[in-house]
């Protein structure tokens, strides 16, 4: 599979402090590739460099082997963008939103009305276009926000935050919208602080903290490279206490020398290698 | 020519807002010069003279001059500087290819086109009320001038504010006191000549002297002309580095 992004050693800095911290990584065109980290990771920052709005300090970006920096131009043409905040005109119709965009991004004239209608229909929002954006539910508005990010049919789809502030009900619906995407063919690159968003959706994940990647992989990868079973028990002070085992029996040797300590056998999961690799797999 | 396509791509939406709420926008627009014209028109000046003009013939072409000014900084600016500030949509249209200058440009159209639609009608009151105003291509074209001029304006002034209260700030200290003080409702010749001097200085002035001056017909003041056009220039040139260096993001 050939690389859509490639990021080597970013770095970014606001005056004195640094946002991103020599970063390197490359999403796979087709897949959905999943930045993982706390609040104030850097996860925004990067995704707003990797998309030409903020400049960089040092290293490279290409998308679709355009380096941001000297061909940015052509690198946004296969750019589409969901940041956090939802950027439509609230007071105008979901229909006027998608057109507008579909203007923006030099759709034909004669063309317009049809892309906006196939593309409401084939990802269901077409129940919703007459509808004010104000008037939506946060979930609807941030659905009509992505189908807006890809009404030019962009090669890769950014989304910040898809699902920061909503209901179970429309995570779930947006998590069916970003399948849906990557099955017809858009590669997908989100960020997230959500854990099992990251593990629902995305082919590969790195994790972020203090603006660099401490770990990135598939799941089934990251939870090898810690162990694929942990035994989840409490320390002697009462604390939360994760070991993590290559396999089941060295996991049960281990159980045996807690004594009478109650533990738990399981399955390693992505929280568990967030926790690890972040340090802090006592807070939990 | 790409840049002037681009920039009705970027206005299409706030073109809509209008087209979808005509009579609200023509309504808004049109309350504060409608009080003016009766207020110090028909109230405070009747049946007075200034510069060898009745009041009132002196007065629309002022506040003509206000409308451009206000209704354009003050739907540019709000708008540039909630879609940068609180929705974030502002750096989405650079994604779109688009240049910093057709960017400029289509947020300056949205705001032109309601104070477009304002100075029609008070140039059309002003024609039928008094024999003083006459209808003149050269008014309409610094009419024009004027609008785009405050509504590059409003482009600075929301990327440079950062709130609704850092803008009403710019408006109570710059705005308001523009509107006064520029020779809109008074002839500046009444102050003495070391405010006239401080007065001169204001866009606002010139605006208010081209648009006078071509629309009661007298002699018409090439300087001031001259010295909007540099203010219009220096707008873009500080909007256009703000866009470029101010949001650290490419061209």
């Amino acid at each position: 599979m050939d690389n859509i992004v490639e990021v080597r050693d970013l770095v970014v800095r606001f005056g004195d402090f640094t946002a991103v911290n020599g970063i390197s990584f490359d999403v796979r065109e087709g897949e959905i590739f999943g930045f993982l980290g706390p609040n104030g990771a850097g996860k925004t920052t990067s995704i707003r460099t990797i998309t030409t709005i903020q400049k960089y300090d040092s290293g490279s970006i290409s998308i679709g082997g355009h380096n941001i920096r000297t061909d940015y131009l052509e690198a946004r043409k296969l750019i589409g963008i969901a940041q956090q905040n939802i950027s439509l005109d609230k007071d105008l119709t979901v229909r006027q939103n998608l057109k507008h965009h579909a203007i923006l991004h030099k759709i034909p004239r004669k063309d317009i009305d049809r892309v906006v209608e196939e593309t409401a229909h084939i990802l269901e929002l077409d129940d919703y276009m007459d509808h004010k954006v104000m008037n939506l539910s946060g979930g609807w508005k941030r659905k009509a926000s992505i189908i807006c990010a890809i009404i030019h049919q962009p090669k890769i789809l950014l989304l910040d935050e898809p699902t920061a502030g909503l209901d179970t009900r429309s995570r779930y619906m947006l998590w069916d919208l970003v399948r849906m995407l990557n099955a017809r063919g858009t590669t997908i690159f989100l960020t997230t602080h959500y854990i099992e968003e990251a593990e629902a959706l995305c082919n590969r994940v790195a994790i972020i903290d203090h603006g660099k990647i401490v770990t990135k992989g598939t799941v089934d990868e990251l939870r090898d490279s810690i162990g694929r079973i942990t035994v989840d028990t409490t320390s002697d002070d009462g604390k939360r206490r994760m070991e993590y085992f290559p396999d089941i029996a060295t996991a049960k040797e281990f159980a045996h020398t807690l004594g009478d300590r109650l533990y738990n056998i399981r399955r390693t999961t992505l929280e568990d290698v967030f926790l690890e690799v972040t340090g802090d797999k006592e807070g939990a | 020519m790409s840049i002037l396509a681009d920039s009705f791509r970027v206005a299409w939406i706030d073109l809509a807002f209008i087209k979808r709420n005509i009579l609200v926008v023509l309504v808004t627009s049109l309350v504060t010069p409608a009080l003016y014209i009766v207020a110090f028109g028909y109230g405070f000046g009747s049946g007075a003279e200034v510069e060898g003009f009745e009041y009132i013939a002196f007065m629309i072409p002022g506040v003509i001059s206000i409308s451009t000014m206000t209704s354009c900084f003050n739907n540019v600016a709000q708008k540039v500087m909630v879609q940068r500030t609180y929705y974030r949509s502002f750096d989405e249209l650079f994604l779109c290819s688009m240049k910093p200058l057709s960017v400029i440009l289509g947020k300056s159209w949205a705001g032109m086109i309601r104070s477009i639609i304002s100075c029609t009608v008070l140039y059309a009151i002003g024609l039928i009320i008094t024999k003083d105003m006459q209808f003149s291509l050269q008014a309409v074209a610094v009419i024009l001038l004027s609008c785009l001029t405050y509504a590059l304006m409003g482009v600075v002034a929301g990327m440079m504010s950062n709130s609704h209260l850092t803008l009403n700030l710019f408006t109570t200290l710059v705005i308001t006191p523009m509107s006064f003080l520029s020779g809109t409702i008074f002839s500046l010749e009444a102050l003495p000549e070391i405010a006239q001097g401080i007065l001169y200085v204001l866009p606002l002035s010139h605006t208010t002297e081209c648009i006078r001056s071509t629309i009661l017909g007298t002699e018409f003041p090439w300087i001031s002309l001259a010295i909007t056009l540099v203010y219009a220039v220096a707008f873009v040139l500080v909007s256009r580095h703000l866009v470029m260096k101010g949001r650290n993001r490419y061209g």
